[in-house]
């Protein structure tokens, strides 16, 4: 049977077409359908239900050090009301799972992690304090909070509507920061009800918005209310699939399909490694030789993002099957993503989104193909690859960035 | 979701095509299909001319994440195709009987075993 978040229901009114994914049943998208929710993310803002991810907290004397150990990036300076991005990676270099640390007072963490994957880091933080005999207290919130994830243009307005006191939590919130506590008893930052939540200026689709912490009993009241609210911007409940192509067209990964247990480098996100100007590390960390063996030996692979010059995707029969992608005639590796993202066009050869400021008037795009690849040499952007499944063949290029004009780090209220 | 409209005026394959009954001879996909499929961005199809055996994959649909192959109800040679979808493939969401036509072809050879409307309808019950 698979597990339902607490909006469950709320979807099926909505008459959500339902899936699977990761043993929770989840909207893949509502009757606007795919291609609508995924253009209202770019142009309005979309409403997610993301209950189903995981999230623990790591504290005790010690729970600095375990982290700093067993994460990627390097929380030496990570403040107050900041958050940062990495991975937790195994003793041969691969990603268990990518995640969110959220630095809180009193020496407390809080890891957000992909659905399924709280108790295998959880494991890893034991052992590792086990092993150097350090002290940290480990537990999962699950239902301790609800997730919502708000994202688009129209957020800021959104919540600035919903906030009891917005000047102060919009005041100083970069990208990357948030306020609030996910012990929402302690959590200074309320709803114009009184509800407390934590309120983080994050999210996984490259465009300016907010992940919201709430209490559990009260996510249907404040989806219902961000839907009210929004109404009047082009806000919509999104699914999966949506959430799927913008991410995509972000160049964002997805964790067991774009990163996952194979080294954890040449890849478009080395800013989630602590590395030195020099090409030394800032500290020690999991997985680190097993990564510096990789590199030494030249046998970890290299991935790369590639956009297409139509919708047309690759796919593939099974999780266990890849799609190839070749150099010429010669097979150099995989399709780890393929997914189309129908809110970018080329113009002239060039990417523009139906967001780009200098996008020709009546810019309409079908979308593009785009996704990551992962390969066996490096190669530059602008190489042309061909990717092949069973019935047919794609040209496309690697490229540096996909979706142009992502707006997440715009300041607030300037969109 | 809401109940798959299935008229009484088309046959129907287990893969969810449909072609007309009598010439004009157009295949489309059921409003069941489209709706399994989700918001189409491309649609490839054939070339006027082309041939095919019943069975024979004649074009693909795709959605942002899928390609679902398109699979002839009855043999035949395309006469037309529906070039609106070129720039509007969402019309096989919106009119899967109507406007969402796919392709037109000469003469359909055989329809035996074919589904009509109450075969359709007992067959979406089993899925």
């Amino acid at each position: 049977m698979p597990e339902k978040t607490a909006l469950h229901s709320v979807h099926q009114a909505l008459g959500a077409t339902l899936v699977d994914f990761g043993g929770w049943d989840m909207p893949l998208w509502y009757p606007t359908g795919a291609v609508k929710e995924h253009l209202a993310v770019i142009q309005h803002a979309g409403l997610f239900d993301i209950g189903h991810m995981a999230g623990i907290m790591v504290e005790g004397p010690d729970a600095f050090d375990v982290l700093q150990f067993a994460f990627t990036k390097d929380i030496s300076g990570l403040k107050l009301e900041r958050a940062a991005y990495g991975a937790f990676l195994d003793s041969d270099g691969g990603v268990m799972d990518d995640a969110l640390v959220y630095a809180l007072p009193e020496g407390r963490f809080f890891v957000v992690l992909n659905v399924g994957h709280g108790g295998a880091i959880m494991a890893s933080l034991r052992a590792r304090a086990s092993a150097c005999g350090a002290e940290i207290f480990v537990r999962d919130l699950a239902k301790t909070y609800a997730k919502l994830d708000l994202q688009g243009p129209a957020a800021f307005r959104v919540m600035r509507g919903l906030l009891a006191e917005p000047d102060s939590v919009f005041d100083k919130m970069p990208y990357f920061s948030f306020k609030g506590d996910i012990e929402l008893n302690k959590s200074g930052v309320r709803l114009k009800d009184g509800t407390p939540i934590l309120l983080s200026r994050t999210g996984y689709t490259g465009e300016q918005g907010f992940e919201l912490f709430v209490p559990y009993a009260s996510v249907t009241d404040i989806w219902n209310k961000i839907l009210a609210e929004g109404e009047k911007d082009g806000v919509i409940p999104c699914g999966l699939a949506a959430r799927d192509s913008v991410r995509a067209g972000a160049v964002l990964p997805l964790s067991q399909q774009d990163i996952g247990p194979w080294p954890f480098t040449n890849n478009p996100w080395p800013f989630t490694l602590p590395r030195t100007e020099s090409g030394g590390w800032t500290k020690d960390f999991a997985g680190r030789e097993a990564l510096e063996r990789a590199e030494k030996n030249g046998t970890a692979p290299y991935t790369y993002a590639y956009c297409g010059f139509d919708p047309r995707k690759v796919t593939s029969p099974d999780h266990h099957t890849h799609p190839e992608v070749r150099l010429g005639e010669t097979r150099i590796g995989d399709v780890l993503t393929c997914v189309a993202d129908v809110s970018i066009g080329r113009v002239d050869g060039n990417i523009l989104s139906v967001a780009s400021p200098d996008r020709p008037e009546g810019f309409a795009p079908r979308g593009l193909v785009c996704g990551f690849v992962r390969v066996d040499r490096p190669l530059a952007p602008g190489t042309r690859l061909t990717l092949a499944d069973a019935r047919r063949r794609i040209e496309v290029e690697t490229v540096a960035d996909i979706r142009p004009a992502r707006t997440a780090r715009k300041a607030l209220g300037s969109l | 979701m809401a109940e798959s409209k299935i008229p009484g005026n088309v046959l129907y394959t287990k893969d969810h095509e449909w072609i007309s009954k009598t010439a004009p001879w157009k295949i489309g996909v059921s409003d069941f299909a489209q709706n399994a499929l989700g918001d189409l961005t491309y649609v490839e199809l054939p070339n006027v001319g082309d041939s095919f055996e019943k069975g024979q994959e004649f074009g693909t649909l795709e959605s942002t994440k899928s390609v679902s192959p398109l699979y002839m109800p009855a043999s035949g040679t395309v006469k037309a195709v529906n070039e609106a979808l070129a720039d509007a493939p969402e019309l096989v969401n919106q009119s899967p009987y109507g406007e969402g036509w796919i392709i037109e072809i000469e003469e359909a050879g055989s329809l035996d075993g074919l589904l009509d409307e109450a075969a359709y309808k007992a067959h979406l019950e089993t899925l």
